[in-house]
């Protein structure tokens, strides 16, 4: 096999660059196709991770624990205990990276100029800060300090609405245990950054504070968590379900759809764009695969004649295709990385302004080279183009030395 | 004398359209080792069908061809190809090098295929080579050589390979006065020197002057076949 490598190798690279023009054309033709694959594929994958991490890391974690109903009706109504037993074993093991309590309740805050609704948050800040990126994205003012803190933070849109800033008071009015208006006048304390809808939706302050507002005693609403590996969470969450089949637990992709959707869209278009490109591509290098063979036809007939067995003349072929092909993908591969190198600090996605925001992409896009994706596509486009150039190798491979040579 | 190639009532007939055209209409031939052989006839006549069969190129309708004593017309287009790399040298009219390889690949590029080992198959390259007075030229390609060199390092490829039997079609047709004598001069000094056999199919009467059997094929058949001395040649 060795030997007739070394026979069949230099002929294919010398019979590449006997036509450099066609050549050029195809490795450019094959080059862009990749590149084009490469760098969608780590576009769309920095657009699904941003959606994702977007929607994970600003409050939903990779799973949330509730009780029963809560998710149709989030009302105080429908609390449950701190975690205890076995469930609470599961929280505090190596399986989860962290988790918080939360109560969680639909309010109505008030300034002297407006009122609004929002949900108010009672949390842990230490804990939360290990789950989400919301304490750090408080730009103006301080986040809380501790689960008694009595100041609230909030979104800065929802504070430019209500006409409020740090300092001073605004009021919020919750249901209670028993179904009766409960009020509380909150100091801001602090404004923090976020998409939009976020910003106007939650207000944050200490869960023992939001607990005594409620009357619930040490009761929450929510529990979120995050695991050291996504792919691991079914695993987590079978075990959290069997350990207190009366609480609602699900992961981000029932309880964040829209994020799940785009991941697996994404997923889905990469290899659309895939099948598409190759498509494309593959017209090309069969077309000039076909081209070159047509054209040499008389020197196939001589090989064989010469003694060059048919089976050797198709390894010859496809050798060339496999080398042109690979040229190609080689230069398909390097352009794809200059391209995601070109951008260390991530795409701006500020052009777009809350485009981005409603399919839940971050402002910044951080596109970032994935190995194992580039040698999978590339390798399914080097792949696919050699089997494709066998139809045009089995034809040169199956000539008649005394039809190609027209005469002997 | 040993036949090396055995023609037996050898047909051919080739279809053109609904019509059935005989070119070789029941051919007897023995070509025997040493043999410096012409094949001469009118266009039409059939040589170059005769050539080609007895190549292995193609295949009889009918009859038997033997070549080292194997069936030609039992072998699969895999051990036909065998057959020619091993037993059979070409040099073709239009010389037929491979454009991307240098004179000294092209002559080692058979015995490639014969895996003979890399330092014996460029040591027996250059020898042929230097046969064909091309020592100097070895590592120039096709496009760099002058159509009689051309067709000097295809006899040095034919060689190459030690072939039970070489086979030239109009071998001189594409070359000067000159040329083509040198050409056959050479031809004739390696079966005489080497007992290379050779059979060539040609319309050039310089050829047919210096080979020692004269075959005319006629309609299909073999019209004449003589022997001669070299003196009565020449």
């Amino acid at each position: 096999m060795m030997d007739r490598l070394r026979l069949l190798l230099p002929l294919a690279w010398r019979n590449l660059w006997r036509n450099p023009r066609r050549t050029i054309i195809t490795v450019l033709v094959v080059s862009v196709g990749l590149w084009s694959i490469l760098t969608f594929s780590v576009l769309l994958k920095a657009w699904s991770v941003s959606s994702r991490d977007t929607t994970l890391k600003l409050m939903t974690g990779e799973g949330q624990i509730h009780a029963t109903g809560y998710l149709d009706d989030p009302t105080v109504a429908h609390r449950t205990a701190q975690p205890g037993g076995e469930l609470e074993s599961i929280l505090a093991s190596p399986a989860v990276t962290a988790y918080t309590q939360r109560l969680r309740v639909a309010a109505i805050v008030q300034s002297e100029y407006k009122t609004l609704p929002m949900t108010l948050v009672g949390t842990d800040p230490a804990r939360e800060r290990r789950l989400s990126v919301l304490p750090d994205r408080v730009g103006d003012g301080r986040y809380l300090d501790g689960p008694a803190d009595t100041g609230i933070v909030l979104g800065r849109n929802l504070a430019r609405r209500l006409k409020t800033r740090i300092g001073k008071r605004v009021v919020v009015m919750a249901q209670d245990e028993n179904g009766k208006l409960a009020e509380r006048a909150f100091q801001v304390v602090g404004l923090y950054a976020a998409p939009q809808q976020t910003e106007d939706q939650f207000a944050f302050t200490g869960l023992k504070t939001a607990q005594a507002l409620t009357g619930i005693g040490t009761d929450i609403t929510e529990i979120a968590f995050v695991t050291p590996d996504d792919r691991d969470i079914a695993d987590v969450l079978a075990r959290m379900k069997a350990s207190s089949p009366g609480l609602d637990i699900q992961s981000w992709k029932t309880l964040a759809p829209l994020s799940y959707a785009v991941s697996t869209f994404f997923n889905e278009f990469i290899l659309m764009w895939l099948w598409i490109m190759f498509a494309l591509m593959a017209i090309g290098i069969v077309n000039t695969q076909l081209m070159a063979v047509f054209e040499r036809i008389r020197e196939f007939g001589l090989l064989q004649a010469l003694g060059m067995r048919p089976r050797l003349v198709l390894m010859e072929v496809t050798l060339e295709s496999a080398m042109l092909i690979g040229v190609g993908v080689g230069m398909g591969i390097a352009l794809s990385v200059l391209s995601v190198q070109a951008f260390p600090n991530g795409i701006d996605l500020g052009f777009l302004g809350r485009g981005a925001e409603l399919v839940g992409a971050g402002h910044i896009l951080y596109p970032k080279v994935d190995a194992g994706d580039f040698v999978l596509y590339s390798l399914i486009v080097w792949t696919l183009g050699v089997v494709a150039t066998l139809w045009p190798a089995r034809r040169a491979s199956r000539v008649s030395p005394v039809e190609a040579m027209g005469r002997f | 004398m040993t036949a090396i190639v055995d023609c037996k009532g050898i047909t051919k007939h080739y279809r053109q359209g609904s019509i059935d055209v005989p070119a070789l209409r029941g051919v007897d031939l023995a070509i025997e080792q040493g043999d410096f052989a012409s094949l001469a006839g009118p266009s039409g006549s059939g040589k170059t069908t005769l050539l080609n069969i007895v190549g292995g190129l193609d295949r009889p309708t009918d009859g038997t061809i033997s070549i080292d004593g194997q069936d030609l017309t039992a072998l699969d287009n895999e051990d036909l190809a065998d057959l020619r790399l091993r037993k059979i040298g070409f040099v073709f009219q239009a010389y037929n090098l491979i454009p991307v390889l240098s004179a000294v690949e092209n002559v080692e590029f058979t015995l490639q295929l014969m895996d003979v080992p890399a330092a014996e198959r460029r040591e027996r390259a250059k020898e042929m080579l230097q046969q064909v007075g091309l020592e100097s030229m070895e590592n120039r390609r096709p496009s760099r050589l002058s159509g009689g060199q051309q067709q000097r390092v295809a006899v040095a490829r034919a060689l190459a390979s030690r072939p039970s039997i070489v086979l030239a079609d109009e071998p001189t047709a594409n070359l000067d006065t000159q040329t083509a004598e040198d050409l056959i001069a050479l031809m004739s000094r390696l079966n005489e020197r080497y007992g290379v056999t050779f059979l060539m199919a040609t319309h050039d009467d310089r050829v047919i002057s210096r080979t020692r059997r004269h075959i005319v094929i006629a309609d299909g058949r073999v019209a004449s076949d003589e022997r001669r001395t070299l003196e009565m040649a020449g």
